[in-house]
């Protein structure tokens, strides 16, 4: 029986490292355009399966399943691979994919040089498109393929790609990126590519003229984004991809050069992987506030007390389906405010204690209602905010110091002036009243 | 002149006025000249001497005998009296307003 336990813990372990499990949910929905046959994507749908998740198809313009019902979310995430598709069903539209991203539903979006409803949401995310009808073209490295379809180096971005990958093979449209923090690029376009309408480099001249009068420049260079993240404040993430092909099986398996596949499933698995919240995903469990020397939290504080501020904050494991404690959090910061934070600290982790982080301070010499804020937001990770609201008070009429130093003349005034009354209350007593000598002209007082 | 024409017990108070006032005096220079905090202190000592002083004043003009004709409805013993009773009420009050 023991042995037969002892044998069933490795299996069963080995049987979950296959699963790579999201912190949100399993249940994807995918709005595939009829054009786009599902076997032609089988091997990124079939890694998906494969990590655990729960696929269901659909057809853009299909009214059911319908990916919110009665203001609900139906699906964990939602896949939109409809790069011809002019108009969707009613329920997709862009209103309710923005609506999605606040009812925590990450969605993976593929872009295309066609104009489809994507292409205006884009730029609510703070992504500049091209114009219709020009996709990313290079003319590097000398290659068989098409102009359109370029081999694009990935490096590790964030840590959210594999690092050492091959080169991906890209085709779609390159992004511009406006200037919100919340977006997170993920591939960058290689510096020799551009966006332009045509195959053939007849129309160059023209192109470079129309780029420089219409004041936006030619679309070139390594400034432009291929695959760009977008993590909203909700943190939901939203994912845009330039061009569908980049998931495709013909894509996963084409050589990069002699020998060597393409780094297109590793890389479309690691997007994948970030946009449905398995990695980099954190949370805060607990805060706790308390005086130095106490452990419970009062209700108030007053001026000058030493107070101690204490978060938990854990990871999740995707491979284990669990939070775990995490101390890896270097910069984070505390704010002890009042309108404006009057106190700014860093927050370190706790030695010894995983995901404990902790800070002694004194509280500021001002009473008022203040807030412990902590508002961690780095690219990549989850926001981590939290906001504890303290009234601080001044201190009671007993909760001043008292016998100062810088007082003692006034004590020893009071307590000399004590001292001569009832000196002079024993002399009136034990003396008598003895009338002097009268003498001539005594003044009275 | 003084020494010699008023009598023992009005020296003993005059003694007193005298301790008193030089003991103000010495708080309200340090209170001036080198820190007025804390403020309710000083105004607590301050006030223990002055207070202190114009009862022992009151209580020698009261008991003064060239004051008969002012005073007559008040014995030496009663004014005595009144001068302990009020003192004792200033040093609560003063003790109380030190801190």
């Amino acid at each position: 029986m023991r042995f037969l336990r002892k044998l069933l813990l490795p299996v069963l372990a080995l049987a979950s490292l296959a699963l790579a499990r999201s912190s949100t949910g399993d249940s994807v929905l995918i709005l595939l355009d009829p054009s786009l046959k599902k076997e032609n994507f089988s091997v990124f749908f079939g890694d998906l399966e494969n990590k655990g998740y729960q696929l269901t198809f659909r057809s853009p313009k299909d009214a059911t399943p319908e990916i919110i019902k009665d203001d609900v979310a139906q699906f964990a995430h939602v896949v939109v691979f409809a790069p011809n598709t002019k108009t969707f069903a009613a329920d997709v539209t862009p209103q309710a994919l923005v609506s999605l991203l606040s009812k925590n539903t990450n969605l993976l979006l593929a872009l295309s040089p066609k104009q489809t409803p994507l292409t205006s949401l884009a730029s609510e995310f703070s992504l500049i498109l091209p114009p219709p009808g020009t996709p990313l073209i290079s003319h590097f490295p000398k290659r068989d393929t098409p102009a359109t379809v370029i081999p694009v180096d990935a490096p590790a971005a964030y840590d959210i790609i594999s690092p050492n990958l091959p080169p991906v093979w890209f085709s779609g449209v390159p992004q511009a990126l406006g200037n919100n923090p919340m977006l997170v690029p993920l591939l960058k376009a290689p510096t020799h590519a551009f966006a332009s309408d045509g195959d053939s480099d007849s129309g160059a001249d023209a192109l470079v003229e129309a780029a420089e009068k219409s004041g936006e420049g030619l679309w070139a260079g390594s400034s432009l984004s291929l695959v760009t993240g977008f993590q909203a404040l909700t943190n939901a993430r939203a994912t845009w991809v330039g061009g569908v092909e980049m998931f495709s099986d013909e894509f996963f398996n084409k050589e990069i050069s002699k020998g060597v596949k393409s780094g297109n499933r590793q890389f479309a698995s690691d997007v994948a992987a970030w946009t449905f919240q398995e990695n980099h995903v954190l949370r805060i469990d607990t805060v706790e506030h308390h005086r130095v020397n106490e452990t419970l939290p009062s209700e108030t504080y007053t001026i000058n007390d030493r107070v101690t501020y204490t978060a938990y904050i854990s990871k999740y494991d995707s491979e284990l389906d669990v939070w775990e404690p995490y101390s890896g959090i270097k910069d984070l910061q505390l704010e002890f405010t009042m309108l404006d934070p009057h106190i700014r600290t860093s927050l370190p982790p706790v030695a010894g204690e995983p995901g404990k982080y902790s800070v002694t301070f004194r509280v500021p010499d001002r009473h008022g209602v203040f807030k412990f804020v902590i508002d961690y937001k780095r690219k990549g990770w989850t926001y981590l905010t939290s906001s504890t609201v303290v009234p601080v008070v001044p201190p009671r009429h007993d909760e001043y110091p008292r016998f100062l130093s810088a007082a003692w003349p006034y004590y020893a005034g009071a307590f000399s002036t004590s001292a001569a009354f009832v000196l002079f209350v024993a002399l009136w007593l034990a003396g008598d009243d003895r009338e002097p000598k009268k003498s001539k002209g005594a003044k009275s007082e | 002149a003084y020494y010699e024409t008023t009598s023992t017990r009005l020296k003993t108070i005059d003694a007193f006025l005298v301790f008193l006032m030089l003991s103000g005096i010495i708080q309200f220079l340090y209170c001036i000249l080198i820190t007025n905090f804390p403020f309710n202190a000083f105004l607590a000592g301050f006030a223990s001497c002055v207070g202190q002083f114009v009862l022992a004043a009151s209580l020698r003009s009261q008991v003064n005998p060239a004051n008969r004709n002012e005073f007559k409805e008040v014995s030496p013993e009663r004014a005595f009296a009144e001068f302990a009773l009020s003192s004792i009420v200033l040093h609560f009050f003063v003790y109380n307003f030190l801190g």
